[in-house]
């Protein structure tokens, strides 16, 4: 699965990097790194404005492994 | 609650139509209600003014003031009286230190343009001028603004002015007409 590390970038990195991989991709899974509450929003709120799926927010070290989707 | 202004905004952007600095004031008020009530009287009415941060000379009042062109006073002051407000000072633009910051700082991200007014951040995609993030200010309603934003273009977005409650909603007003006004030009 495709990775984008997010974490320690101020925002609005994380959400540009995720959607850049996202662009990338066009379909399928991917897996991001943040380490803040507020990047979890603000990805979310990206990936979902393009039609991706956040299938999973899980707490991992200090920030948080997102997974997101788009059949 | 806007400190940040008062670190050091950049500077740039333009100045009123038709005003050099000699001939250019800026209105001084108790707090930032008092700020866009006064703004929104003076576009009502037509004026080229402009919201910007205070500079470094001005001691009192909030960290907003309104620049406007000093040849129009009377007529300024006029208004704002009918509107009950009263400004701290009025002053003219004279010198270095008396010149107002601006309210705006602008970060390239390539694909993507990044504005931020005061407290608030707005980045949209410069081809699509799609949102594509909203952030900053800590207020309740910014959640609510940033959801409303994200994924439309700069055209398509409701007015934060219109929906928001507070002054993050207020600062995401100047951001996305600052986004609008830069790629129009």
């Amino acid at each position: 699965m495709a990775l984008v590390d997010a974490r320690g970038l101020s925002c609005p990195q994380p959400v540009l990097l995720a959607l850049g991989e996202m662009k990338k991709l066009g379909t399928g899974s991917l897996e991001i790194l943040v380490d803040t509450d507020t990047s979890v929003e603000n990805v979310t709120r990206a990936a979902e404005s393009q039609g991706w799926n956040v299938k999973d927010v899980r707490p991992e070290g200090v920030g948080y492994r997102m997974i997101v989707e788009k059949a | 609650m806007f400190g940040w202004l008062k670190r050091g905004a950049s500077r740039g952007g333009e100045a009123p139509p038709a005003a050099t600095a000699a001939e250019r004031g800026i209105l001084v008020f108790e707090n930032t209600s008092e700020v866009i009530r006064a703004e929104q009287r003076l576009r009502d009415s037509g004026r080229p003014v402009r919201v910007m941060g205070p500079p470094p000379e001005i001691r009192t009042g909030c960290d907003l003031v309104i620049e406007f062109p000093l040849i129009e006073e009377l007529a300024v002051r006029r208004l704002l009286e009918e509107a009950g407000l009263q400004p701290l000072q009025v002053v003219p633009v004279s010198g270095p230190l008396l010149k107002p910051v601006d309210l705006f700082q602008v970060k390239d991200f390539g694909d993507f343009l990044m504005i931020r007014a005061a407290n608030m951040k707005l980045t949209f995609e410069k081809e699509t001028r799609r949102i594509v993030n909203v952030s900053g200010g800590g207020c309740p309603d910014v959640p609510y603004l940033a959801r409303e934003l994200v994924g439309k273009t700069l055209e398509q977005a409701p007015e934060p002015r219109r929906i928001g409650h507070t002054l993050c909603g207020y600062a995401l007003q100047l951001a996305l007409e600052e986004s609008r006004r830069r790629c129009s030009s």
